[in-house]
């Protein structure tokens, strides 16, 4: 009877054994352990592709496991859906939003479980019950508002206050603050108190130390999609985290680059853009040296980089590359300026799938009389270029002639830097360059890097990876909302540093 | 690290499918051309006949020409629905300066180009509003060329005032309509030329290596800094301009410039270029499929006339084979993925 | 207006330009003008005759573009509208006169029967189309290019083209040609669909659904909307509807024809869709602005047959301004995202 009892107690609201997820190429799970107790928040921690998001997008029943038992409230749960893991008390509230541009908070937050009766909607009744949600959670929300009108901060609020409708017993948050202001933030940190005491349990996936140290009870540490340790939050440093995380010496992984800065490629004035994401920014870039630009999502440092490419619009400011002012960039003239761009996301703004590796390869370079004269390919002269240079990269398997879609990763992302040297280039802006590919893959980018800096090209590398941008830049920008908020370099060039630039705003805003 | 790339490799030889299968699913409408031409030759012994083979190769000259115009569009993710439109435009402004040229007293030849200039040159500035509309102002292809089909099917009417445009001088016809190489018809061999050609643009220039890359992944052709919508644009035109050398031919063969003569043709030829199995998503079919699937549309309803089946009942048996072709395009695509 | 609410919400970017609503002001003041300008111009335009007739067709168009704004709002297109309107009214006319002949006198089963083939011909071609497009996965537009073949060939084999007659006086007189205070029947039935229709997306489940669906797809499917069976929903609609029309037309007719609706009819309720508000992008449109748009479509038939424009000059107008509608929704999109 007892024993009873105390079982109950100490089986976990949520309990994943040995989930493993596979997708084209990648591994992305390995069989994975994870419990979340009632009234815990549990953190997952790791770098940008260790499998956490595809972990909480299996407990939320968006895909369902390759293998591994899935247990929830004491019962093992077969063939998750949305639907279902809804209806059972899990709410996950996503980075990619789930809401509908064209409808209102309100119909948002009741999609998929409206109060109707014959089919006919109880608007008065729904409207009541979205205005006591979004009042008892104190958001700044208008349940009549159209979502597209809303900014990236209400969209979240409207998120989560989406994921709390209704009865919740696991509450999944994916890097919440992302988008929040201070006074937002504390908010949210006082429902989540309230969540827990209400023994809810958390799951909360967040690169901040100090939004750790603050909420966390136990953190799981993922890498490369695999389990590498719960710890106790109490019971860890942020050193021990970190090293966890990265798994490494971290002198040992990135290569040393001899930066040999010289003249200034690109130099940027007071530069704002159309959308708001960028707000007279100043910074410059020189040759022979990699300038790191580092910040949080939405901070606006990839859209600063993409700006000077010509994938963002311009409001005012000036760009000059190498002293020439470049007016109205666009990606064709910005490849013969001799600037390029490889985005984080190679599948949607990268690269043809269906189309053979050679063809995804020489994309950048149809222009130019290697590849084509008098606007007919020269194909024998193609295949020899691209066979050379994927050589030279190490694209494993070899054959050039097959689809880019079959490629894993590192190896997409190998078809990219191929591009590069499809012509020539003098300044190469990386944006996230080692999401989604394995260890061995970022090693070959950093040579990749080290061997163009050294050559004498300006290299500009935007990640949200901490150690990366650490470890390979010899100047190091740190952006925070839209603005750049330090620039360190020799030994300023830290991660306390870093951190406490964005502490400094968080202070200045709670002073304020 | 080695044993994590070791299993990605893996992967990556597996997804590569067993070519026989692959092979099966290419020949799946060659195989069905066959059977269907053995089908009706068992109801009727005429279909199999060389006049009648010959009839079907200079009947699907012109919807194979119509075919290859719309799968360049809809390579790029596009359409074109003002092809018919533009063809009665055309084939009324080619016949309607012929005869003007002809009445003011020109010479043979000054005709003959008087009515080609005119009939390219309405096809080129109908594939010049769509590509504009379409790639400049970034209007859904499908919204921009019902436009165009509206407003060529008003030009069409308008200038012919609905009634057939006399006046086609019989050399005009006799080029091409009745003209041939070496025995061969003018039409097939226009059209064999066009297709020739168009294989070698689409094959080997940046132009067509371009489409494809467009039609696949748009945001992937911009970000690589491809002219892409000046590519867009031209890629209408060359629609259109097909478009117009079929509406040429047709016109020859009618000796008269027929407002109604595009009616069903977007559609027909929209048709050939899908049961081809030129994919609507983008990025796939080409030359091959569109002379395929007009082959396919013609001895079909060539069959059917000979095997003296209702015209009203072609027309249901064209539709199901238009859903049929797109059912068997998504099968193959899910099964290649 | 818009100064109080950036007050009121300073955090909030209302959208100033947001297309819809530019659109509700543009569309009837273009409708206005129409008017104004064609009465100023040609007494005839305001006679009763002309006015009824203008009624009768625009009710005709609304009813069928209230069912294409539909599947429109949901992210499809249904091409096999015209095709309906045909099938529905020879099955219609041929229903009744073989119910006369079987049942003679008996008026109200011969006028049910006809009435109920008719749309049962529109449920199965609906029927067939969403299925194609939801269980299947066929992109809508050639499912519905493919329906749209096969309906009209079905409507022309049955009739051999030739209008099919013997309809019971009571359903072309007394129905059909009749007026209720002084209106045609058909403007009361297209004002039934478009209050019904107002109702369906404001109010219920199904309405709601399909502007998730077509909003945002992904979002609808992770918060459990069964988007299968509202795409399916969404076509059956648009199909009875055209049916419903062509029933309409038969009974003022006063025969089953299978050159009713046709292509003209299909891009015309795209047309009146499109320049009433519905995105082609999904998610976004109201009927009773479609409603209108093909009131305003209507009128400038009208307006260019009084002036004495050439009526097959007549398609550009309608092409001009269904990409105009279409260049200005997508320019001051392009503006919007760029705020």
């Amino acid at each position: 009877m007892n024993a009873d009892i105390d079982l109950k107690q100490t089986e976990p609201l949520l309990g994943l054994r040995g989930i493993s997820k596979h997708f084209a190429g990648v591994r992305a799970l390995d069989r994975v352990d994870l419990d979340v107790r009632a009234g815990e928040l549990h953190v997952l921690f790791g770098e940008n592709g260790a499998g956490k998001s595809t972990l909480i997008n299996v407990v939320s029943g968006t895909f369902p496991p390759d293998e591994g038992t899935f247990r929830f409230g004491g019962e093992e749960i077969r063939h998750l859906t949305p639907q279902r893991a809804r209806a059972i008390g899990i709410s996950p509230v996503f980075q990619e939003f789930s809401l509908v541009p064209s409808l209102t908070v309100e119909e948002n937050l009741f999609l998929g479980r409206e109060v109707s009766r014959g089919g006919v909607l109880r608007a008065r009744e729904m409207r009541q019950r979205a205005q006591a949600l979004i009042d008892e959670l104190g958001f700044d929300l208008d349940p009549s508002w159209r979502v597209d009108d809303l900014s990236r901060a209400h969209q979240q609020m409207a998120e989560i206050a989406k994921a709390l409708l209704g009865r919740v017993r696991l509450l999944i948050l994916d890097e919440p603050t992302a988008s929040l202001t201070e006074r937002e933030t504390g908010r949210l940190f006082e429902l989540i108190a309230r969540l827990k005491s209400q023994n809810v349990g958390l799951i909360y996936v967040s690169h901040r130390m100090r939004e750790i140290r603050a909420l966390a009870d136990r953190v799981t540490v993922l890498r490369d999609g695999r389990h590498i340790r719960t710890v106790d939050a109490a019971a860890s440093t942020d050193g021990e985290l970190v090293e966890l995380m990265t798994g490494r010496k971290i002198d040992l992984l990135f290569p040393a680059i001899a930066h040999k800065p010289d003249k200034v490629m690109v130099d940027v004035e007071n530069l704002t853009l159309a959308d708001g994401s960028v707000h007279d920014v100043n910074f410059y870039a020189q040759a022979g040296e990699i300038t790191g630009i580092a910040g949080l999502v939405g901070c606006g440092k990839s859209e600063l980089v993409r700006a000077i490419y010509g994938l963002a619009p311009i409001t005012s400011g000036v760009v000059r590359i190498d002293g020439l002012p470049y007016e109205f960039p666009a990606p064709r003239r910005s490849l013969k300026h001799g600037i390029a761009y490889f985005p984080a996301n190679r599948i949607a703004e990268g690269l043809a799938l269906s189309r053979p590796i050679r063809e995804n390869a020489s994309m950048t370079g149809l222009d130019l009389p290697a590849f084509a004269r008098f606007g007919v390919l020269r194909q024998a002269a193609e295949r020899t270029a691209i066979g050379r240079i994927m050589a030279q990269l190490q694209l494993r398997p070899p054959d050039i002639e097959r689809p880019a879609g079959a490629l894993s990763g590192g190896n997409r992302q190998k078809v990219m830097l191929g591009r590069a040297l499809t012509r020539e280039l003098t300044v190469f802006l990386f944006d996230e360059p080692s999401v989604g590919i394995d260890v061995g893959a970022k090693l070959e980018v950093y040579e990749f890097m080290k061997r163009l800096v050294e050559a004498g090209a300006a290299v500009i590398v935007v990640s949200s990876e901490l150690p990366e941008v650490l470890a390979l830049s010899n100047r190091l920008y740190v952006m925070h909302n839209g603005r750049i908020a330090a620039e360190l370099k020799g030994a300023a060039k830290t991660e306390q540093n870093v951190l406490a630039s964005f502490f400094r705003d968080h202070l200045a805003a709670e002073v304020a | 690290m080695s044993d994590l790339e070791l299993s990605v490799d893996a992967k990556d030889t597996r997804s590569a499918r067993p070519a026989p299968i692959k092979w099966l699913w290419h020949a799946i409408l060659p195989i069905a051309l066959v059977l269907l031409l053995l089908g009706f030759a068992a109801v009727d012994r005429r279909v199999l006949s060389p006049a009648n083979l010959l009839n079907i190769a200079q009947q699907t000259s012109y919807l194979a020409l119509f075919a290859m115009a719309q799968s360049v569009v809809i390579l790029t993710r596009g359409f074109d629905l003002a092809l018919g439109p533009a063809v009665s435009m055309v084939s009324v402004g080619t016949a309607l300066a012929m005869a003007s040229a002809t009445a003011a007293g020109h010479d043979t030849t000054t005709v003959l180009l008087a009515g080609l200039g005119a009939g390219f040159g309405l096809g080129i500035a109908c594939g010049l509003f769509n590509g504009v509309v379409i790639a400049t102002l970034g209007v859904n292809p499908f919204v921009a060329t019902l436009g165009s089909y509206n407003i060529a099917i008003g030009v069409a009417t308008t200038l012919s005032a609905g009634r057939p445009v006399q006046g086609v001088p019989d050399l005009f016809s006799r080029i091409f309509y009745g003209g041939s190489i070496f025995g061969v018809p003018a039409t097939i061999v226009i059209t064999v030329a066009v297709g020739v050609v168009l294989h070698l643009v689409l094959a080997r220039t940046v132009f067509g290596r371009s489409l494809y890359i467009i039609g696949t992944n748009p945001r992937a052709a911009t970000v690589a800094g491809l002219p892409v919508k000046r590519i867009l644009a031209l890629t209408y035109v060359l629609c259109s301009t097909l478009a117009a050398l079929g509406a040429i031919m047709m016109t020859a063969r009618t000796g008269s410039g027929e407002p109604n003569l595009g009616g069903a043709l977007s559609l027909q030829a929209i048709a050939g270029a899908v049961v081809g199995g030129t994919s609507l998503a983008g990025g796939r079919g080409g030359v091959g499929t569109a002379v395929l699937g007009a082959l396919f549309v013609t001895i079909l309803s060539n069959g059917m006339n000979l095997t003296r089946i209702d015209g009203y009942v072609q027309m249901i048996v064209l539709g199901a084979i238009v859903i049929i072709g797109v059912l068997l395009d998504r099968l193959r695509q899910e099964r290649s993925q | 207006m818009s100064t109080t609410l950036a007050v009121a919400h300073p955090r909030t970017p209302i959208g100033l330009g947001r297309s819809i609503a530019g659109r509700i002001g543009f569309l009837p003041a273009l409708l206005v003008a129409v008017i104004a300008g064609m009465s100023a111009v040609d007494p005839k335009f305001y006679g009763l005759i002309n006015i009824l007739n203008i009624l009768r067709n625009a009710s005709f168009l609304a009813i069928v573009a209230c069912g294409q704004a539909l599947v429109i709002v949901a992210g499809g297109f249904d091409l096999s509208v015209g095709a309906v309107v045909a099938l529905a009214s020879v099955v219609t006319a041929k229903t009744m006169a073989t119910a006369a002949a079987a049942f003679p006198g008996n008026t109200t089963l011969i006028i049910a029967s006809g009435v109920a083939v008719g749309l049962g011909c529109g449920l199965v071609v609906g029927l067939i189309n969403g299925v194609c497009v939801a269980k299947l996965k066929v992109s809508g537009f050639v499912v519905t290019l493919g329906t749209m073949s096969a309906t009209s060939g079905v409507g022309l084999m049955i009739t051999s083209g030739i209008p099919v007659y013997g309809m019971p006086e009571s359903f072309v007189k007394g129905f059909g040609r009749a007026q209720v205070f002084g209106l045609p029947t058909a403007v009361y039935v297209a004002l039934a669909v478009i209050v019904v229709m107002m109702f369906a997306q404001r109010r219920t489940l199904f309405g709601r659904y399909v502007y998730a669906i077509g909003g945002n797809v992904d979002a609808a499917v992770v918060s459990g909307v069964s988007i299968q069976r509202h795409i399916v929903g969404t076509y059956v609609v648009s199909s009875v509807l055209a049916a419903l029309t062509g029933i309409l037309l038969t009974a003022q007719v006063g025969s089953g024809q299978a050159s009713f609706g046709g292509d003209r009819m299909m891009l015309q309720s795209i047309a009146a869709a499109v320049i009433g508000g519905v995105s082609l992008r999904g998610g976004v449109g109201r009927v009773e602005i479609v409603a209108i748009s093909a009131l305003f479509l209507t009128i400038l038939g009208n307006a260019l047959n009084l002036l004495h424009i050439d009526s097959r000059l007549q398609p550009v107008f309608l092409g001009v301004i269904m990409v105009a509608a279409v260049a200005l929704d997508e320019l001051s999109r392009r503006r919007k995202s760029r705020v």
